[in-house]
């Protein structure tokens, strides 16, 4: 592959109560390109990562809004995968570039969600699950509190084990000045929070955020401070759960991991960092056992231990940015910002928070429980 | 929103799966819940293996703690389901009975 993630720009993620979606577009597209040293002329198509504008805020046709607002009039495009749409339109502007219908692209991913209640944003996150589920009164806390009660059962996975997850990512979180969350916790803390959805608690479950980021891909190589996209990979799952075969596993992630390493042609040892999708704190543990950073089963024990953590990790770094849990997770945003995340630590450009000596990052998002997943492997 | 329209469609559908034994493959209680279930909330939520197929995924009614385990053996049931709105119209669907 060619593509070269020439810029990047990100806004603060948080309770951005006097940000609109149109200002937190601009601020992350502006500084992308800025950062690109592309001029704006040469940008031939603009692809818009977002879930909610359409359920919450009654705002369609995003493409167009956003290429008027950012005064690019170029061809744009809407992607929606619930909670991997930023994802999917990374490599919905690596396929326009491979296609030869372009050469620079801006891949953009903001969500707006404090504008609303809470249970109205907890409803159109649903929009992400089936029909059945949805009747059944299920949220997603819900869906995912049992796939982690599946994946107790089996392994013995115990919840001071997941509440490891939240604690390293706030620890990444405090260093990420971007971040929503900059405060440490303890896993006494997550055992204490209330619960959501047994045996879920607040501190097992990402936030609400507002939020947006965006990058600018080019197929020219040469330049300098770029970083390559070496592999983009996506797979797909039954949309519900109970359509699984195994729920102590994504499968559409083994399968999205699998292609992607093929395709970039490096493997599970070689990767210095990931940003994964830690929506919950089951998550992350299925992920690095999916993507097979660990082995099934044992990555619950290994978090307590630090093996994934910024300074103790012996191998892999997961989620320095704080991920979904610290960082934040505005929807559409999520999947390009790890791109951003990557990048960064890529150029060694993330102060403290910096993995020593990256060269090879992943970036794994996930959409719904499940149902999709997106892999990208970028190198320096 | 409530579609008149999705529901009549739906119903047939729904018919089918009544009075059909299975067993809880997975469970949680939802004590956040979304809008609409505020009124039922919290409630046991379950993948269940229907025993002649397919899995579902369903609220757990008339339940106890006790209850609500893995292979614990469940009946499907009509039952409301989401707090209906302006329109009036009251929505049915399945939902599961331990037995």
């Amino acid at each position: 592959m060619n593509i070269t993630v020439a810029g990047i720009g990100i806004t603060k993620f948080g309770e951005l109560w006097s940000a609109s979606p149109r200002s937190l577009a601009k601020i992350a597209v502006e500084m992308a390109i800025a950062d690109s040293g592309v001029e704006k002329k040469s940008i031939q198509g603009l692809f818009v990562a977002n879930m909610l504008a359409g359920m919450l805020g009654m705002q369609g046709h995003l493409g167009a809004l956003f290429s008027e607002e950012l005064g690019l009039s170029v061809p744009a495009y809407t992607v929606e995968g619930a909670c991997a749409s930023g994802g999917l339109a990374v490599q919905a502007g690596v396929m326009s570039i491979l296609s030869g219908q372009y050469d620079t692209v801006v891949v953009l991913g903001v969500e707006k969600m404090t504008d609303h209640k809470p249970e109205e944003v907890s409803s159109a996150l649903m929009g992400a699950g089936s029909n059945e589920e949805r009747l059944a009164g299920a949220t997603f806390p819900g869906l995912y509190a049992m796939l982690a009660r599946a994946h107790m059962e089996k392994f013995g996975t115990t919840e001071k084990q997941m509440a490891a997850v939240a604690v390293k990512n706030h620890f990444h979180a405090s260093l990420n000045p971007n971040a929503q969350y900059k405060n440490t916790i303890t896993v006494d803390h997550v055992l204490r929070s209330s619960c959501i959805a047994d045996p879920l608690k607040l501190l097992d479950c990402s936030p609400v955020t507002d939020g947006a980021a965006a990058i600018v891909l080019t197929k020219d190589t040469k330049n300098k401070k770029g970083v390559h996209i070496i592999a983009s990979q996506i797979a797909t799952d039954t949309l519900g759960l109970a359509g699984r075969k195994s729920l102590t596993e994504l499968s559409a992630t083994k399968q999205a991991a699998q292609h992607a390493f093929i395709q970039a042609g490096v493997g599970q040892k070689d990767i210095h960092l990931a940003e994964v999708h830690d929506c919950f704190t089951i998550a992350e543990i299925l992920a690095i056992e999916d993507i097979g950073f660990g082995k099934k089963g044992e990555v619950g024990r290994e978090m307590e231990h630090g093996t994934y953590t910024l300074g103790t990790a012996p191998g892999v770094v997961v989620n320095s940015s704080g991920g979904l849990k610290g960082c934040g997770h505005p929807i559409g945003a999520t999947g390009v910002k790890q791109i951003v995340e990557i990048t960064s630590q890529l150029r060694g450009t993330c102060g403290k928070r910096q993995v020593h000596d990256a060269k090879i990052g992943l970036a794994h998002n996930v959409g719904g429980s499940g149902a999709t997943a997106v892999v990208h492997i970028l190198q320096k | 929103m409530i579609s008149p329209v999705k529901i009549w469609r739906n119903q047939k559908h729904t018919a089918k799966l009544v009075g059909k034994t299975g067993s809880i493959l997975v469970w949680t209680i939802i004590r956040v819940p979304p809008e609409g279930f505020s009124n039922q909330a919290p409630y046991p939520l379950a993948v269940v293996v229907l025993d002649k197929g397919p899995t579902i995924t369903a609220q757990v009614v008339d339940w106890d703690e006790k209850q609500l385990h893995t292979k614990q053996k469940v009946i499907t049931v009509i039952r409301r389901t989401i707090d209906t709105t302006a329109d009036g119209v009251i929505p049915y669907g399945m939902k599961v009975k331990p037995v």
